[in-house]
């Protein structure tokens, strides 16, 4: 699934290396040049001792950093680096962030100690909490009661707070059972289970072998049987999959559930009262970890709602966000593993099917202070051919996305070029919702509605569902097709081809901010028209032919567009034969790939090298009278250097994490 | 090109010159003065540093922010857990990026303690080194729970903490493990964001409130007030003003050793860093204002 290039197994040395230490770092290197590993081997490669290297492995283990099997029977256990939650560090602020505003403070503290000790027994969390708890009242005791209060509001802010108002995050192990339970119920924490640790090649071989010896003990003979035995594995696999979401299902069986969770949405964590005696006690003896998969899923989630507010508008956008949320409650993971889901299709069908949210659910879930009426155009009846709107697409597209988008439009471009633009601060559809002082951004691309500023003012005043109804339209509407209005009221997204425009999307700004507007003019051209020859394209583009193809060779070091030659007779001769121009969208963007990785290598080892060069700085403040007075204690100089490298750090992590942005879409979604 | 070369002369297009110099007759005739006679050769090397737009990232927006908070706050706080290990040798490692041929050589990247490797100029045992965090080369996993059953059985006995050099399972290594593990949170809440740090100097100042602080403070006065009597500085240097010179010596003593502590205390927590001395005072303006003024250094 994910490529582990030298420039990731690089990065996630150093990933880990910032997060967990040298010694970890040192061995999933290893582990990821030479592949699984026993202790022994290890020792041999790396000429650390057992010791040492035991003591590395288990920090890994206990970060699900690796996977490990042990053959029954046998000594040493066989290590694996597990490349993709190594390369998922890089996304913890951005997951703690997602969950702080989903979920709350509260929560995010959960999560984040959950994250900073790995995968915790649910007794010892709560243990840790309590002590913590406790500690938080014998100083709340000390400080004085009347500072209680002003915590709990506090706690909802962030935690950018003095150590005085820590405690009261989570304010008791009841408080703290319904978090998590808040947590598996949206799947983002799931169960640890022997197997969890086993690398999904180890799953297979033994579902491989165990349907083996069930069902085909004579070998297989024929097509009829090996199709059965691919279902089979599919079915076992997907029953192993399924063991860590057994906390969820329990706590689903209690009824409950559904109740609770409505409870919950609509309440936050902002008011003191929590219904903490609804929530079942969950079991002690679980034991809990980060699901990865899930949260991305969220991540994707917004991902596409700042998509849509790019090119729609802040409220259209809030819509899809609620869609969204809707639509993808029971989604485990952002993309169907092929050798898992290839039964599923034929068994789980109407269960695809129902796969759809229909207007009035969201409308149930949107906020009442949300003025659906921004962010839509007013067009007079007659002007809207209301049968090419309304239009019900059963079954998603056939054809690629891409093709269709090729159509040269000027327009478009920029919606994403302004991706880091204010804008997307308000798109957390979750809490920070304001509404938009502007009316919609542009409707008004590739829509069959034509507006008109002049319409009768009555018209406006729709009712919400109507006007809910337009934004759904509007968002089906689209090239990119947001939404496939899938039945009478009722809406789905074809995730695939949508995240395929976003790529194209990702990759035309890329373009343009390298060579220009001229360079993307071109690349649509090629995009439009497939291979064009060399002396074709200066008469298509209509410009003059050295600026022509000084562009087009400097997007071809860029590996935006590609050439082909092809000789017209057996001598090949250079000076008649062809060349042709095209472009090959996901060889560009497997390029992208692999560049953003270095940079991002790249940022890391820069981070490394300032440390190394304001060491005496770095050295002062680990000190421990120093630390945390770095103003009092430290002379000036020193004092602006090291906030000058605060702030390089900062940017440093933050264009990491934009490109994390980057890479997620190319080749997590 | 050899090739080519000899069939020029094989040819004859050479012209003067001996058979085997076909090539750089071709090449005369080809270079750009040759084929045109105006052109005016430009002679400057080139620039070393062209002028080159770089590329400048946009700000953060509010969420980014955010994100990059905690993810400092996350590292801050994984840095102070148990399990975190760190030993870089800073000394001995020229680079993290220098390229490496074998495992021997990546090995020796990462620095191991020893004798040998010890900096001389820092390694005197000092009163500061108190506050020195000595960083730990091996996980603290004795004291913190795990579930074991997830882990191989050979690595059980290390989740306990009894993983000692003779391996055996004696009562040295049960003894460490005293009352009840439990997983500590952590208790670091924030980290210094860089606008924390660039608060105004007078607001710094009034903060700190602390003794040091305000002596240095004094100190800066008193300086001022000097060099506002002195007028020049040859007037300290001759000496002539006895008065002053007396009044600077007292005075100076405390504030030279308050000014020398704080300095040493600042650089690397040692009494005699040569290095630093040497190196940090170039560019420190404090140090240098102190000897002008104060005629005892000399």
């Amino acid at each position: 699934m994910m490529l582990v290039t030298k420039p990731v197994a690089e990065l996630c040395a150093l990933l880990i290396d910032e997060l967990h230490g040298e010694l970890p770092s040192r061995i999933f290197a290893t582990l990821l040049s030479k592949g699984r590993s026993t202790l022994p081997q290890l020792s041999q490669y790396t000429s650390m001792t057992l010791r040492q290297l035991r003591h590395g492995v288990a920090v890994l283990l206990q970060h699900n950093l690796l996977f490990y099997h042990l053959d029954p029977g046998t000594e040493f256990a066989f290590y694996e680096a597990n490349a993709e939650h190594a390369y998922n560090l890089v996304r913890t602020g951005k997951i703690l962030e997602m969950i702080d505003t989903s979920f709350g403070a509260p929560a995010k503290d959960v999560m984040q100690s959950l994250l900073l000790s790995g995968q915790t027994r649910i007794s010892d969390l709560v243990a840790a909490y309590q002590d913590k708890i406790e500690q938080a009242t014998k100083a709340g005791g000390i400080v004085g009661d009347e500072d209680d209060f002003g915590a709990e509001t506090n706690g909802v802010n962030g935690d950018s707070h003095p150590a005085k108002n820590t405690g009261p995050q989570v304010k008791s192990t009841a408080h703290l059972n319904s978090i998590i339970c808040r947590l598996v119920e949206a799947e983002v924490i799931d169960v640890v289970h022997p197997k969890t640790f086993e690398s999904s090649h180890d799953v297979l071989k033994t579902v491989e072998k165990e349907a083996m010896d069930k069902h085909f003990p004579a070998g297989i003979k024929g097509n009829k049987a090996k199709i059965e035995l691919q279902e089979r594995i599919a079915e076992g696999l997907r029953k192993v999959r399924d063991e860590c979401k057994s906390l969820k299902r329990k706590l689903e069986q209690n009824g409950s559930a559904a109740k609770r969770r409505k409870l919950f949405t609509g309440v936050g964590m902002t008011n003191g009262t929590y219904e903490e005696d609804i929530d079942p006690a969950l079991d002690p003896k679980q034991v809990i970890r980060i699901n990865y998969e899930k949260c991305l899923v969220d991540l994707r989630n917004r991902r596409l709602v700042q998509f849509a507010t790019d090119i729609f508008g802040e409220t259209t956008a809030y819509v899809y966000g609620v869609l969204l949320k809707l639509l993808t409650k029971d989604l485990p993971r952002c993309r169907s593993d092929p050798a898992m889901d290839v039964g599923e299709d034929k068994d789980d069908d109407d269960e695809k099917g129902r796969r759809s949210v229909t207007t009035d659910q969201i409308l149930d879930n949107l906020k009442t202070s949300v003025d659906l009426s921004l962010g839509i155009g007013k067009a007079e009846k007659r002007q809207i051919s209301s049968a090419a709107a309304e239009k019900v697409e059963l079954y998603p597209p056939k054809k690629k996305v891409l093709i269709a988008e090729a159509e040269v439009d000027g327009e478009a471009s920029p919606d994403e070029d302004e991706d880091d633009s204010d804008s997307s601060e308000e798109s957390d559809y979750d809490s920070d919702y304001k509404a938009p002082t502007t009316n919609g951004v542009n409707g008004t691309h590739g829509t069959k509605v034509k507006f008109d500023e002049s319409a009768a003012p009555k018209e406006r005043r729709l009712d919400r569902p109507t006007q809910l109804r337009q934004h759904l339209l509007l968002l089906s509407e689209s090239r990119q097709h947001f939404v496939r209005h899938c039945g009478p009221n009722e809406w789905t997204v074809d995730f695939v081809p949508l995240i395929n425009a976003l790529r194209e999307a990702e990759l035309d700004s890329v373009i343009e901010r390298t060579s220009g507007r001229q360079g993307l003019r071109l690349v649509r051209i090629l995009r439009a028209k497939g291979k064009l020859d060399e002396k074709a394209l200066p008469n298509v583009a209509l410009m003059r032919k050295p600026e022509l193809q000084q562009k087009m060779l400097e997007m071809q070091t860029a590996g935006f567009v590609h050439v082909q030659e092809v000789p017209r007779d057996l001598k090949a001769d250079v000076k008649k034969s062809f060349f042709l121009w095209f472009c090959d969208v996901d060889r560009s963007l497997n390029r992208l790939l692999d560049t953003s990785y270095k940079t991002m290598l790249h940022c890391m080892q820069v981070l490394e090298a300032l440390r190394q060069k304001e060491r005496d700085v770095l050295e002062t403040t680990k000190r421990t009278d120093v630390r945390g007075r770095e103003k009092d204690t430290m002379r000036k100089e020193y004092y602006e250097r090291y906030s000058r490298f605060l702030e390089c750090e900062r940017k440093l992590f933050a264009q990491v994490m934009r490109l994390d942005d980057f890479v997620s879409v190319l080749r997590d979604f | 090109m050899s090739g080519r070369g000899g069939r020029g002369g094989r040819g004859g297009r050479g012209g003067r010159g001996p058979l085997t110099n076909g090539r750089r007759a071709v090449a005369q005739n080809s270079v750009p003065w040759a084929m045109d006679g105006d052109i005016v050769l430009d002679g400057k090397p080139s620039e070393l540093f062209p002028p080159y737009d770089v590329p400048k990232a946009p700000l953060l927006s509010r969420k980014e922010e955010k994100q990059v908070s905690y993810f400092l706050l996350f590292r801050e706080q994984c840095q102070d857990s148990p399990l975190y290990t760190q030993a870089r040798n800073w000394t001995q490692s020229s680079g993290t990026t220098a390229r490496t041929y074998g495992q021997d050589q990546l090995n020796k990247r990462y620095g191991q303690m020893s004798k040998a490797t010890v900096d001389p100029f820092t390694a005197v045992p000092t009163y500061s080194h108190r506050f020195k965090k000595v960083p730990r080369t091996l996980p603290d996993l004795g004291s913190r729970p795990f579930a074991k059953d997830f882990f191989p059985p050979e690595l059980h006995a290390t989740l306990d903490g009894d993983d000692e050099h003779s391996s055996g399972n004696g009562p040295v290594a049960k003894r460490r493990r005293v009352g009840p593990k439990t997983l500590g949170l952590s208790n670091i809440t924030s980290y210094k964001t860089a606008e924390e740090l660039f608060l105004p100097d007078a607001q710094q100042l009034g903060v700190g409130a602390g003794a040091g602080a305000a002596s240095m403070d004094k100190a800066l006065q008193f300086i001022d007030t000097i060099e506002k009597q002195n007028g020049d500085e040859e007037a300290i240097l001759s000496g002539e003003d006895d008065d002053d010179w007396v009044k600077g010596n007292g005075e100076d003593d405390e504030d030279g050793n308050a000014e020398e502590d704080d300095q040493y205390e600042d650089e690397s927590g040692d009494d005699y860093n040569a290095e630093a001395y040497f190196d940090g005072n170039q560019d420190d303006e404090d140090y240098d204002e102190g000897g002008d003024d104060g005629g005892d250094y000399f």
